[in-house]
């Protein structure tokens, strides 16, 4: 092979790559990922304080870390507005992540926009980087707010 | 900068953009990289300097005159591809344009120093992220805005509770 045609080829290579990592990552990109059953986290109630989330008389809540730039966090804001309009024990805020650095350092958010999804006993019950769908987050929260209840 | 005309602006004087933009603008980023890292030599690192210009230019003047975003605006009218789909401010792609200059400044340094082949690394390095950018809409400057808006305001001191309060 010449050096050029070699080039060529390695070049085309990494566009080929970098386009099927970047694929897998859309893919991943909004999953909600639910806490494992077993390990109970539990937000830090200053922590819940400093975001100014209430869960007193509440079933869940969430935190949504945002930052004043980020066009993804106001598609979350239209999912969350979307889940509590139905749903009169679900609470939530939206804060901005560089505000919040000791929530952000115990949960290991790297990126905006990041879910925490709570339970009335701020247990975390999911997170979601990205924008999540709105039904995916409904089953994490009627699965536990209202087990027997109709699907929503 | 002072405002240009028949762009965008927001209530605090920030620049809007299309989201299309910074996308279309990677498309031609990442075909000059490529093109200069297959042909390599004078032309090839003639067209990293021109790569080099256009990033110093968005982030150094803003993104109201990048040259690809002018180029794009131009497009745009030309082909009548319609209002934006959504608008964002200019901060994290403008950010990733500083990152790019970063990188592709260190690759011209490392030509003039006589290491070649560690420039051309630095230039497969922004190849990627541009790639990215433009095949997937996937932009890592703008993810690392968050990073940096941390580190910034950390050193410059954690705001009291009542600063906080206000900006909610």
């Amino acid at each position: 092979m010449t050096p050029l045609v070699l080039r060529l080829t390695l070049v085309l290579l990494l566009l080929a790559a970098v386009t099927l990592a970047g694929w897998w990552w859309n893919r991943r990109d909004g999953r909600v990922r639910r806490a494992d059953d077993d390990a109970t986290t539990r937000v830090a109630a200053d922590h819940l304080d400093a975001v100014g989330l209430d869960l007193a008389g509440a079933d869940a809540g969430a935190v949504l870390l945002g930052s004043p730039t980020c066009t993804p966090c106001v598609a979350v804001e239209r999912v969350l507005r979307e889940l509590s309009a139905d749903r009169p024990g679900f609470r939530w805020v939206k804060v901005d992540a560089a505000d919040h650095l000791a929530l952000t350092e115990a949960h290991k958010v790297l990126r905006v926009p990041t879910l925490l999804v709570v339970d009335g006993d701020r247990r975390l019950l999911a997170r979601t980087s990205g924008v999540p769908v709105a039904g995916d987050l409904a089953a994490v929260l009627d699965g536990d707010e209202d087990r027997e209840g109709a699907a929503a | 900068m002072a405002p240009r005309d028949g762009l965008a602006y927001d209530a605090d004087g920030r620049l809007l953009i299309d989201v299309r933009g910074p996308r279309f603008g990677a498309a031609i980023t990442t075909a000059v990289l490529a093109v200069a890292l297959v042909v390599q030599g004078p032309v090839g690192v003639a067209l990293v300097a021109f790569q080099t210009v256009v990033f110093a230019v968005a982030t150094v003047l803003g993104l109201a005159w990048s040259p690809y975003g002018t180029l794009f605006r131009v497009v745009k009218r030309r082909l009548d591809l319609g209002p934006p789909p959504a608008t964002e401010h200019e901060g994290p792609p403008r950010f990733a344009q500083a990152c790019g200059l970063a990188v592709a400044g260190a690759a011209l340094v490392l030509f003039a120093l006589g290491a070649s082949t560690a420039g051309w690394i630095a230039v497969g390095v922004v190849l990627a992220l541009s790639t990215l950018l433009a095949t997937t809409g996937i932009c890592v400057g703008c993810e690392l805005y968050l990073l940096a808006e941390r580190t910034r305001r950390r050193s410059a001191g954690p705001r009291t509770a009542a600063e906080t309060e206000g900006a909610r």
